[in-house]
């Protein structure tokens, strides 16, 4: 539909419900983000790419067997777990103690080698999924609302239930909530840190993943896309203070309505600028976050 | 004329009073022992003092001049400087480079800051030691290193924060000698200590805190007996 | 005086042996050109230059100050731009754009520090690179001046001329050369004079502690901004050079994250806080990344007899070893951090002690 033509206040509905909806996801890579900082105290600059690995997954099951990419989740979610908890053991966890420049480097190397080795099997052609239902959409009371976008939400809501059940009703999950909050404290209370780790790690790219199977419908598929939403999803998590989960799922939400509505009032060549000026001013005043209680 | 003089400071954390309404003077020359329970304020109040918060209510005055809000290199520079209860050597860099920053405090020159950081290697006896990495040194060097370092920028007004803690009685004692040596050298300063012993010892008058409020004041002898002193220490151990 | 003094002292800790070798390295630098013609040698030489250039600049913030900046691509593209952009819009000469392009680049440092600087540890890192974002954002968004995502191709360059004397018209690569050739050699230069002045030492001791720094009456935000403005001057020069001898440059090149990292990694390849880190890392890193690029690795591989063209291995590999050549950035430096977190330098030199060791 051609926005210039819409009435005011649908525009504005119909920006804010898509920025919503994006901004699920967002949210799923935010708490990926979130959750690996909580309990490593570690900010994983490789995020963005093992979201891409999940992207290339999703590509694959669709292309080789037919896999509908939103199905693909199921397949996407235990694979992803492996690699991250993989990651942890075999690179992560050597650096626990190092200093944070160093953690920094480590995961920002990963995220290189991820990068370019798609780029070595893929090239660095931009590759399009397209379903049945890619540019599908449907209207609900005078506004429309993109297929994938939508489908993609209702899964994104079920997951982020579903973690929140596990972290708040399961054992492991209140030992990775216990690690998170004091990891010394956990440890004299018998708590396998180690162990939690490597769950946390697997359970934040497991996220991530997910959220790449989920937009490739509709984004395009390249190797160096992973970057972006590392970045994003720094500034998600900034946002609703580093290491808590409900702070990152709003923040996904926030960042997706301010990017949403930047793109329709401002330009969308702008939008970006806005979140990370949102961001840096977040850093500066608010550095515990939105919903963090500041500390001085 | 006061060295240092604290009017009615108070530091609130949130709606919680680390320090409230303390005031007190230094005299110049004197060592002024700061004593308290633990959690009583003493190293927030240090903290105030030397720039690093802003204090919430008060006024600070650094001969006859008020500093409140001032910066901790400008405190620094203007002839007051103090220890860190934790330590906290340049690990990277040796012993005499350590050294070398506070002197520089003082001087543009690398050579007379050689010089300056030398002589006070040799006042704390860690001159055999100028070379190393400080990141090796064993606890009691490395509370003689953060000495040498505040002393080399030249203080008028010294801050010890547990300068004590950690060590054995015989470090202990060298570190009293040296304290007793900065006062003959007309250095005021002003001594966090929880050896009480020690801190009677030294001091020529005594302050002490507890919850944040000035509790007491006066000669050792008057706050060994004084009852409200006995009870906050009685209260802490029994606790 | 006490100037004087200071450079009597460095110049007496100078050995002998340690000058000589310096000499000859430094007359075989600038005999090079003379001797070995291939445009493709210079080529690798201007890079290894440009890499010493990015990763000495990057060192006095970094490897000093202790300040890990992941945005510093600010400083190159703020250089690359100004340069590039009076180039061919004023027909302004590079040689005086560039130093326009390093004022410009201090002021912005000067900017974007009074924001980051606030900030410690990781929130540090994650400032400076939203930093270099909203510039290479901006970039992209203002077309009318930076011609945006096409970017920008460099014509021609106006030949250098002192009165009517043409000294270079930037016809071969030779002037390039030594122009990277004197940059780096001044990096190094200004890298040495900090490391023994007093500000080398306030920019450590903030490195290793900040508040024990303070308290020892050095100006944080001073220094810090202090360490940055020299670095970004640099980094600018670096990015005005690149721009120049590249002749074409875009956002996503000069200005992206890419690139910040890749200025980082030489650094931290070659091992932080010394003079020599960043010459080992540009060694070590520009011949590798080359070699991968024009398929040198590929076709040794094949003429070893270790995979056979015809193979799918083999094919694979030409056709795309070649566009992954920043992959060897991302294994070097996860090996770095796990192996050697002293950097290659750091490395070889225990190495060498633990083998002087065994050996007495």
């Amino acid at each position: 539909m051609d926005s210039a033509s819409m009435q005011p206040v649908l525009l504005f509905l119909q920006s804010l419900i898509s920025g919503i909806l994006v901004g699920g996801v967002y949210a799923l890579i935010g708490i990926g983000l979130t959750i690996i900082f909580g309990v490593m105290r570690i900010i994983n600059f490789a995020h963005g790419d093992i979201m891409m690995i999940g992207m290339y997954l999703t590509f694959n099951l669709f292309n080789l067997f037919g896999i509908d990419p939103f199905a693909s989740v199921l397949i996407c979610i235990p694979l992803m777990f492996l690699f991250g908890g993989l990651l942890q053991k075999l690179f992560v966890n050597r650096v626990l103690n190092a200093l944070p420049q160093n953690q920094i480097l480590l995961t920002i190397g990963l995220g290189l080698i991820m990068s370019n080795t798609v780029m070595l099997i893929y090239t660095s052609d931009y590759k399009i999924l397209t379903t049945s239902y890619s540019s599908g959409s449907f209207k609900f009371m005078g506004i429309s609302i993109s297929e994938p976008l939508a489908i993609s939400f209702i899964i994104t809501a079920v997951i982020t239930g579903l973690l929140y059940w596990f972290l708040m009703k399961t054992d492991m999950g209140q030992a990775i909530r216990a690690t998170a909050q004091d990891r010394q404290a956990a440890q004299l209370m018998g708590i396998d840190v180690r162990r939690m780790s490597i769950i946390s790690f697997g359970l934040g790219a497991a996220l991530a993943g997910t959220a790449g199977a989920l937009i490739s419908p509709t984004y395009y598929i390249f190797p160096q896309i992973g970057s972006t939403f590392t970045l994003k999803a720094f500034v998600i998590t900034v946002l609703g203070g580093m290491g808590s989960v409900i702070g990152a799922t709003l923040g996904g939400i926030l960042i997706g309505i301010a990017e949403s509505l930047g793109a329709v009032y401002i330009s969308s060549g702008w939008k970006e600028v806005l979140v990370y000026m949102i961001f840096l001013l977040v850093l500066l005043f608010k550095p515990s976050g939105l919903l963090g209680k500041s500390r001085v | 004329m006061a060295i240092l003089e604290l009017r009615h400071v108070s530091k609130f954390f949130g709606g919680l009073a680390a320090n409230s309404d303390v005031s007190f003077a230094l005299e110049e020359g004197m060592i002024k022992g700061l004593i308290g329970p633990n959690g009583a304020g003493k190293t927030t109040l240090f903290n105030c003092i030397t720039g690093y918060y802003p204090t919430s209510r008060g006024e600070i005055f650094f001969k006859g001049n008020p500093i409140t809000g001032l910066q901790p290199d400008r405190v620094c520079r203007l002839g007051m400087v103090r220890t860190w209860q934790k330590v906290r050597p340049l690990v990277k860099m040796s012993v005499l480079d350590n050294v070398m920053v506070g002197a520089l405090c003082r001087t543009n020159s690398l050579s007379a800051a050689r010089e300056i950081a030398m002589e006070q290697l040799r006042v704390v006896g860690l001159d055999p030691k100028s070379g190393f990495i400080a990141e090796g040194l064993p606890i009691g060097e490395r509370k003689k290193l953060e000495m040498a370092r505040v002393l080399a920028t030249k203080p008028e007004l010294l801050l010890l924060d547990e300068v004590m803690g950690g060590l054995n009685p015989a470090e202990s004692e060298e570190i009293i000698q040296l304290i007793l040596d900065i006062k003959q050298r007309g250095i005021t300063q002003m001594v966090i200590e929880h050896d009480m012993k020690a801190i009677m010892r030294i001091s020529d008058r005594i302050v002490v805190l507890n919850s944040g409020e000035k509790l007491a004041e006066g000669t050792p002898a008057e706050i060994v007996s004084n009852q409200e002193v006995v009870d906050a220490y009685l209260g802490e151990s029994h606790a | 005086m006490s100037m004087i003094s200071e450079a009597l002292v460095i110049l007496r800790s100078i050995k002998p042996a340690g000058l000589l070798v310096f000499l000859a390295v430094l007359i075989s630098l600038a005999a090079f050109p003379l001797v070995v013609e291939s445009p493709y040698a210079h080529h690798i030489m201007i890079l290894i230059f440009l890499s010493v250039i990015m990763g000495q600049s990057w060192n006095i913030l970094g490897g000093y100050t202790g300040q890990y900046s992941v945005g510093h691509a600010a400083y190159f593209g703020t250089g690359a731009y100004t340069t590039m952009m009076l180039m061919q819009y004023q027909q302004v000469p590079p040689w005086f754009g560039m130093f326009a392009g390093a004022a410009t680049a201090i002021a912005m440092a000067l900017i974007i520090g009074s924001i980051c600087f606030r900030l410690r540890g990781p929130y540090f890192v994650l400032a400076s690179i939203a930093a270099a974002e909203i510039l290479r954002l901006s970039a992209l968004n203002t077309k009318e001046l930076t011609n945006g995502a096409e970017g920008i191709l460099a014509t021609d360059i106006p030949p250098l001329k002192i009165g009517s004397l043409v000294v270079t018209d930037f016809l071969t690569k030779v002037p390039f050369y030594y122009t990277a050739l004197v940059f780096a050699l001044l990096i190094i230069a200004v890298t040495c004079i900090v490391q023994h002045s007093k500000l080398g030492f306030y920019f450590q001791a903030i490195r290793e502690d900040q508040d024990a720094a303070h308290s020892l009456g050095i100006n944080l935000n001073l220094h810090k901004n202090l360490s940055l403005a020299i670095s970004a001057a640099f980094t600018s020069l670096a990015g005005s050079f690149y721009a120049v001898y590249i002749g074409f440059i875009d956002p996503t090149t000069v200005l992206s994250m890419d690139m910040s990292v890749q200025i980082v990694l030489i650094c931290i390849i070659g091992g932080i806080g010394t003079i020599m880190g960043p010459v080992v890392g540009s060694l070590v890193l520009v011949p590798l990344s080359e070699a991968l690029r024009s398929n040198l690795i590929t076709q040794g591989l094949i003429s070893a007899g270790l995979v056979s063209e015809e193979s799918p291995v083999g094919a694979f590999l030409k056709e795309n070893l070649a566009h992954a050549h920043v992959l060897i950035y991302g294994i070097l430096v996860v090996v770095v951090i796990l192996y050697m977190p002293e950097g290659v330098l750091g490395f070889v030199r225990n190495m060498v002690r633990a083998r002087e060791r065994s050996n007495s």
